[in-house]
């Protein structure tokens, strides 16, 4: 058991640290939950530079060749400064676009995505908001060597930057197919922006009859299952990592506030309740820590473990969300206010707990993982 | 990163689960608590099994007949001796008493005692808590009051586990009633054969006698079993609590209590059949496992970092309030899971799971309190740990 941090790992943990205190500074979270898109396309211009989005990504294809492991941290750094930026979306098609696509595909993609040049986001979800690849309805009938695709998927974040998505349907002969789809400016593709508490750019994409090369095609039949069972797993985990470093920002920032908040002419953060509190915060925003940890781990190797990856996902959805209504609490008044920027934290919380499956599809997935 | 054991320890671990299965009754379920009569020979053949593979002690340096095994190694073989829920590996004598000799004690006091735990021929107690002294220790009474060579010691220790089968009990007493409460405190070691020990049964909740209240009536202790400095009994004192706040057993306890549930959900013989196909039962038990081992990596990374010589306090609070937590949720589920069945006492007809549920949630109503009580710890964490004020 090895809990620490690889050289590497604290090279990207400095270095993001230092880059996001500037970068994504409150203003610029707020700017961009107000719509700001020039503040994202600024940040991704500034992240792409940095080789964010390339982190996990092969050398042979243009990334860092780095590991899931590494890519956590850096998410964890991400999710604390709330960094309005699609590396989530962007790592985990990549990841699961070089686990499971054709070499061409990879040669094509992954090096532009390395570049900047191509930016793929998930496209899972339909209107039943539900996770389980299995209910994929949007349907995707052949014409010739294409793909004709007509439906909807709903809740893609990132999709007005996203140059693609890597979408989930239902092929004519019932098979379900996971398929790059490009969709920037795309006649066929129409986006309805949704007012969505993550504070980034989350759309519906409706599909009129949108002609897709088959050759996009990533996997089909059980292997497209496969693939589309890996996708939620593993962006549940980066997902849990933004929520452990949020966790733990919101642990710092409300030790910091009731350390010097005085009532009664003590600091509030002396009374036995509101450390006991506080040291609840602390215990929760550790095993989230170390959940992650683990999990991400099992990525980093050969597979990965469902029952960890499911154990992650519960655990930062339920523990982190409810570790941000205590530092409400502990914040009093000034923490109900619009100005004060706790709500944005608890904003997000609420809404990354909803994606990649919430707690209770995980618990399901646990459930069968304890042979239940 | 790294979330799996090295083959050192691997190979250890199933060294150790294979002496179990040798030396366990078949169909062993504990309980694990050392202190228990019914089980008491069981208890000193496993001390000795583990005294003669040199596990019992492998913890402690090589000079003192140790291994010097790591501090991860030392969580492997706690964990699974509370995973198998073995009595026997003597926790007052190894993991608390034996350390604090090595720091504080006199060369003579290591040879009369070290040797002794090592080899499984003596059992200790630990005299802390008073009646009047429990999470606010330092305002013990139990006063020694020196005379010629000897300490008199007058007074009464409380929740002792052990007393009416150990042979000795490291104590703390007050040797400076003027001095402020932490300086006049000394620690020292008592024969429980002295004349003028009285050692008065007391049973918890769940019916067992598992601690003592011992009463010193002018015991007379030869100065020679001070341990330390006179009035300096605080700093080595805490030092045994350090080795004792661990969440490793209860975390450990939780699991297999969880493989207990998971196994009589899916038999086809549990009278609760309707658990198996009820989605609320798979929900609740997935969580569980969840906190479950959220609370084994909190306890794997005190050692991780024990290693790496550091003292983690605060996380060594934190994985023991988190662990006795949740193995207190697996119980209350356990109970609830059964219905009925949960409130069947042990020895009752038609008891599901032999009523072990139900005694297990009454006995480890100690968890929270024990060791330091969890509000004590939370303080802790909050104060050691996060930096907010002390009021």
């Amino acid at each position: 058991m090895d809990f620490g941090l690889t050289e590497t790992q604290e090279l990207i943990k400095a270095s993001a640290r230092e880059f996001l205190e500037e970068k994504s500074d409150p203003a610029v979270v707020r700017a961009v939950a107000d719509g700001d898109s020039d503040a994202i396309a600024e940040l991704w211009k500034d992240v792409v530079e940095l080789g964010w989005p390339s982190l996990t990504i092969p050398e042979e294809h243009g990334g860092a060749g780095l590991t899931f492991s590494d890519l956590a941290v850096l998410l964890e750094e991400l999710g604390a400064k709330l960094a309005p930026t699609p590396i989530v979306e962007s790592s985990i098609s990549s990841w699961i676009i070089e686990r499971f696509a054709s070499d061409s595909i990879k040669s094509d993609l992954l090096p532009k995505v390395a570049e900047g040049e191509v930016l793929i986001t998930p496209a899972i979800v339909e209107r039943d908001a539900s996770w389980d690849p299995e209910s994929t309805k949007l349907a995707a009938t052949r014409s010739g060597s294409n793909l004709v695709i007509t439906g909807e998927k709903r809740f893609v974040a990132f999709a007005e930057q996203a140059t693609h998505a890597l979408t989930l349907v239902r092929t004519d002969d019932g098979e379900p197919a996971l398929v790059v789809v490009p969709i920037w400016k795309a006649d066929g593709v129409e986006q309805t922006p949704l007012k969505h508490s993550s504070g980034v750019p989350v759309s519906s994409l409706a599909f009129n009859e949108l002609e897709v090369a088959e050759t996009n095609i990533v996997a089909t039949g059980d292997q497209a299952l496969k693939a589309a069972e890996e996708l939620i797993a593993a962006g549940g985990v980066a997902r849990s990592a933004q929520l452990a470093g949020l966790g733990r920002a919101v642990v710092d920032a409300t030790v910091e506030y009731t350390a010097n908040r005085e009532q009664f002419g003590v600091p509030v953060g002396s009374f036995q309740a509101v450390q006991h509190h506080l040291a609840d915060m602390a215990i929760a925003a550790k095993q989230v820590n170390h959940l992650v940890h683990s999990a991400a781990w099992s990525f980093s190797r050969e597979g990965y473990s469902v029952d960890t990856a499911a154990q992650a996902k519960i655990a930062a959805s339920d523990k982190i969300a409810a570790l941000c209504w205590t530092a409400h609490q502990c914040h009093g008044a000034i923490g109900f206010t619009w100005e004060h920027d706790l709500h944005l934290y608890t904003r997000r919380a609420l809404a990354w707990k909803t994606d990649y499956g919430d707690s209770a599809f995980h618990k399901e997935k646990l459930a069968n993982a304890m042979g239940l | 990163m790294r979330f799996e054991f090295t083959a050192e320890e691997t190979n250890f671990k199933s060294q150790l689960s294979a002496f179990l299965d040798d030396v366990l009754p078949d169909d062993w379920h504990g309980p694990a608590d050392e202190s228990l009569d019914d089980h008491w020979e069981l208890n000193q053949s496993i001390k000795k099994g583990l005294a003669e593979r040199g596990w019992l002690v492998m913890s402690w340096p090589k000079e003192y007949g140790g291994a010097d095994s790591s501090p991860m190694m030392n969580t492997i073989f706690a964990e699974e001796m509370a995973y198998r829920r073995a009595p026997g590996h003597d926790r007052f004598g190894t993991r608390m008493f034996g350390p604090t000799l090595m720091r504080f004690g006199t060369e003579e006091q290591k040879k009369t005692h070290l040797g002794a735990i090592a080899n499984g021929d003596i059992q200790w107690c630990q005299g802390y808590s008073e009646p009047n002294s429990g999470s606010d220790l330092a305002s013990l009474q139990t006063k020694a009051i020196e005379d010629g060579d000897d300490f008199i010691v007058t007074g009464a220790k409380i929740w002792t586990s052990l007393a009416h089968r150990a042979d000795m009990m490291f104590m703390l007493v007050r040797t400076d009633p003027e001095a402020r409460p932490h300086k006049g405190i000394s620690l020292i070691l008592v024969d429980m054969k002295s004349p003028g020990v009285e050692v008065q049964p007391i049973v918890n909740m769940a019916g067992v006698h598992s601690f003592n209240q011992v009463v010193f009536d002018q015991v007379r202790v030869p100065k020679t079993n001070l341990v330390g400095d006179l009035n300096d009994g605080w700093r080595a004192g805490m030092t045994v609590l350090n080795f004792e706040r661990s969440g490793i057993d209860y975390a450990a306890w939780a699991r297999v209590a969880l493989e207990e549930l998971v196994d009589y959900v899916n038999s086809d013989t549990a009278e609760v059949s309707a658990a198996k196909s009820d989605p609320s039962v798979r929900v609740k038990l997935a969580e569980l496992h969840m906190e479950a081992e959220a609370a084994r990596l909190m306890c794997y990374d005190v050692s991780y970092r024990q290693g790496k010589g550091e003292i983690p306090s605060s996380e060594a609070s934190m994985s023991k309030v988190a662990a006795s937590e949740v193995y207190l949720k697996v119980l209350d589920y356990g109970v609830d899971l059964l219905g009925m069945y949960g409130v069947l006492e042990p020895g009752s007809d038609q008891a599901e799971l032999q009523g072990r549920f139900f005694k297990m949630r009454m006995f480890y109503t100690s968890g929270p309190i024990l060791a330091g009580t969890n509000e004590i710890q939370k303080n802790i964490i909050a104060q050691r740990g996060l930096g907010l004020p002390r009021k």
